[in-house]
């Protein structure tokens, strides 16, 4: 007790300024708790109960839904796998994680589709085990190597599960998984562009260097609203007139400048790790005997890589959160759905605000989650 | 390409071997790789001319009557009628003025907030994480929408908050009393930032003159006597009266309410800035602390050993060399700040950006238009990186 009252008299009140701060900080946390707490209990939130469909697939018909949720029972497997089989669980962290997790599902989860979340959640917790038992077996190396090419085939799995079998046209795809199918694919095709921009910014050969410092440079010199918004008026006109090019519809185009405009971030944080490597790396490389090119692609690049995941996650989080602009190309992401329904539907006019609170909590879970893990995978790497 | 490449063959070769060793050559190869590059790249740009030559091009269209209205105009005094090059130029300058408001505030709020993050007391420390974790993790596109739809729900213009009359808070903006004064304001404040900088050269000027020669007086006291001089000598020569403006809303004879006086921040100002700054001080505030906690621990305690006090520690000891670590990631944030501002489209803030879409939407002329943004842009951020360029070299040099 004693020990007690003597720590918080060091933390609170050590002098004048730690007085005056605590009290300051006090009042402060009292006052933001207080508003939020009211706000919160004095809200109607039937708003979410009401639209969580809209919100998580926007105007997709009502029978096209299962694809979306064999999408997400997919990615949720594989995600425990892997969280089960490269990570060290603590009981704490995950905890954390599945109570944060749980709340896309509360938001979500309506009767129709409670077998589903039933069913991914029994699966989650066998492919679980199954991680972690594999963790420590033999077959190890097999099973590291399926779940890394898994993550690899995922995108593409998910886009011909989308469109099969007479899928739902690209423009009626929306809400939230447009927003997580948008920085999927930008984090997907904008990574190895990434990587050959970096290299190229790297290179000696100086008219590579030119035009890949170039192309960096300027993609960055400007806003992302400003490229969507080249998409949305220039780019059909400098596409060729072949394979029904230079019709395409909206949503690809957003993918296309979303992709490029990750790649030149992407490319100065991994040029960032090319640097870091000691020149003797290379020069060892060369004295083994193997050329320029395996020296990259063997020696420098998988060390440069490992550096920089990280800060590799942060630009992805960066281009998850962008991806709320595509507003100015008038697809129904989860921003424009959160800002319609308090517009259209008459039982919540004016209820704009709460609707935008459950806009940033969605985000703000993935965003989170997703910034947890980059800090675990900091740790583990130990850089 | 040397003699020497082609000395190498002999004449039995066969062409198989002759090109085997051609390719082995660095040289060649490096000419060759860049040669075919170069072609390509040649090709891809002759494409883009192509196309771009049957687009509208060139702004001769920008010299024509606007006919769109602005409802924020700073310095410039635009009207509908001006052309539509003035009202870019209208749209610049407000993306400057929120810009350069927003790196004030974000560089003072993320330097408190990240010291805070550093702060032994419970509660500072725990206040600056929630405010990083909750502000960093969520789009700035929807907190500027947040920010706007809080600032409209702001009672109505007939019921404003008063606050013993001296703001005005209501759903039309928030007005805050100013000092003004009569027409020789301005050039009395212009008066004044001279006077500032010929106190600041002189105050350098003596200390490098102390330090020479003798140690009689104070060139700090100096300094700022000189300034205060330059104010009330200026002040009247110039005749110059202050008065203190403080914002009134009256009710004219339509039963109209008109708010007057004051300094006024309309909602989207105000939304744009705060969502910026609150947004930008997060990344601002990680940026310190990282720059602090790579300091070595030994120079806190240094000075905790000699005397100094906390106040001393920090702006003495540990933020001069925080600051060198500080700078180059702090210019990325000022750029991505100023890009950032481009969201203001989205509440209809009329910045750069949106003035550009308008103009787009009546004329066309998309991509010269276009170009036009690209290079505003790039100039905006090679002024930013190049003032923040002397500023490091100034930092990194005391140190040296």
């Amino acid at each position: 007790m004693r020990i007690l009252l003597n720590r918080i008299r060091e933390n609170f009140f050590g002098s004048k300024l730690d007085v005056i701060l605590s009290i300051t900080g006090a009042l402060f946390i009292y006052f933001v708790l207080s508003i939020v707490i009211s706000f919160i209990l004095n809200s109607d939130w039937t708003l979410i109960l009401v639209n969580r469909q809209l919100m998580l697939t926007g105007l997709m018909p009502e029978e096209e839904i299962w694809r979306v949720w064999t999408i997400f029972s997919l990615t949720a497997i594989l995600i425990t796998t892997s969280i089960a089989f490269w990570f060290n669980i603590n009981i704490k962290g995950s905890i954390f994680y599945i109570l944060l997790l749980l709340i896309p599902f509360l938001i979500f989860t309506t009767k129709n589709t409670l077998l589903y979340v039933l069913f991914i959640m029994i699966l989650s917790i066998v492919f679980f085990y199954l991680g972690y038992r594999s963790k420590n077996s033999e077959s190890k190396n097999i099973v590291s190597r399926i779940i890394v090419i898994s993550w690899i085939i995922l995108l593409p799995i998910c886009f011909l599960i989308l469109n099969i079998l007479d899928g739902p046209k690209m423009t009626l795809w929306g809400g939230f998984m447009i927003n997580l199918i948008l920085a999927a694919i930008a984090i997907f095709a904008g990574f190895p562009l990434g990587i050959l921009l970096a290299l190229g910014r790297a290179s000696s050969y100086k008219l590579i260097k030119l035009i890949s410092t170039l192309y960096i440079e300027v993609i960055r010199g400007a806003p992302l609203v400003a490229w969507l918004l080249l998409a949305w008026f220039v780019l059909p006109k400098f596409l060729p007139n072949l394979f029904g090019l230079s019709d395409l519809n909206i949503v690809v185009r957003a993918m296309i400048v979303l992709s490029l405009f990750a790649s030149a971030y992407i490319a100065e944080v991994i040029r960032g790790g090319l640097q870091s490597i000691p020149r003797g790396q290379e020069e060892a490389s060369f004295a083994l005997g193997m050329n320029s090119i395996s020296t990259t692609i063997f020696i420098v690049l998988p060390q440069a890589i490992k550096i920089v995941i990280p800060t590799v996650v942060s630009t992805f989080i960066a281009i998850f959160k962008d991806t709320s602009l595509v507003f100015i190309l008038a697809i129904t992401d989860l921003l424009r759905i959160g800002r319609l329904i308090p517009e259209q539907q008459q039982a919540f006019f004016g209820k704009s605000i709460e609707s935008l609170c459950v806009v940033a909590l969605l985000f703000w879970v993935v965003s989170l989650v997703l910034s947890q893990i980059s800090r675990t995978i900091e740790k583990k790497l130990n850089i | 390409m040397p003699s020497s490449l082609f000395t190498q063959f002999k004449s039995e070769d066969s062409i198989k071997k002759k090109l085997n060793l051609l390719f082995r050559n660095r040289i060649f190869r490096r000419f060759f790789i860049q040669f075919v590059f170069g072609i390509f790249l040649l090709l891809l740009f002759f494409y883009i001319v192509d196309k771009a030559l049957n687009l509208e091009l060139g702004f001769g269209h920008l010299n024509s009557r606007a006919g769109f209205g602005l409802s924020h105009t700073f310095i410039i005094d635009y009207n509908s009628n001006d052309s539509r090059w003035m009202g870019y130029f209208a749209g610049v300058i407000n993306t400057i003025r929120v810009s350069l408001v927003g790196i004030v505030l974000a560089t003072i709020l993320g330097i408190f907030m990240g010291l805070a993050r550093l702060s032994p007391n419970f509660l500072i420390n725990k206040i600056s994480t929630g405010y990083v974790e909750f502000i960093r993790n969520t789009p700035l596109l929807v907190q500027i929408i947040f920010w706007q739809l809080l600032l409209l729900q702001l009672p109505h213009i007939s019921k404003a908050l008063t606050f013993g009359g001296l703001t005005v808070f209501s759903n039309k903006g928030i007005l805050l009393p100013i000092i003004s004064s009569n027409e020789n304001g301005s050039l009395w404040t212009l008066i004044l930032f001279l006077g500032l900088i010929v106190s600041l050269i002189l105050r350098s000027r003596l200390f490098k003159y102390k330090e020479e020669h003798v140690d009689l007086f104070s060139p700090n006291l100096i300094s700022f006597f000189t300034f205060v001089v330059i104010a009330i000598i200026s002040f009247f020569a110039l005749s110059m009266k202050l008065s203190f403006n403080v914002p009134e809303v009256n009710v004219n004879q339509y039963g109209t309410y008109i708010q007057s006086g004051g300094f006024i921040l309309t909602p989207q100002f105000a939304a744009v800035l705060f969502a910026l700054v609150l947004y930008t001080g997060t990344f601002i505030t990680e940026i310190v602390r990282g720059s602090i906690q790579s300091l070595p621990k030994g120079q806190t305690e240094a000075a905790m050993a000699l005397g100094l006090n906390s106040y001393q520690r920090i702006t003495l000891i540990i933020l001069p060399q925080a600051l060198r670590s500080i700078i180059p990631p702090l210019t990325n944030q000022y750029l991505n700040l100023t890009k950032n501002s481009s969201l203001s489209v989205a509440i209809a803030y009329p910045d750069l950006f949106m003035v550009s879409r308008t103009i787009m939407n009546n004329a066309g002329h998309a991509l010269p238009m276009f170009v036009l943004i690209l290079i505003t842009y790039l100039t905006l951020s090679l002024v930013i990186s190049l003032i923040m360029n002397i500023i490091n070299l100034r930092v990194t040099r005391i140190g040296a």
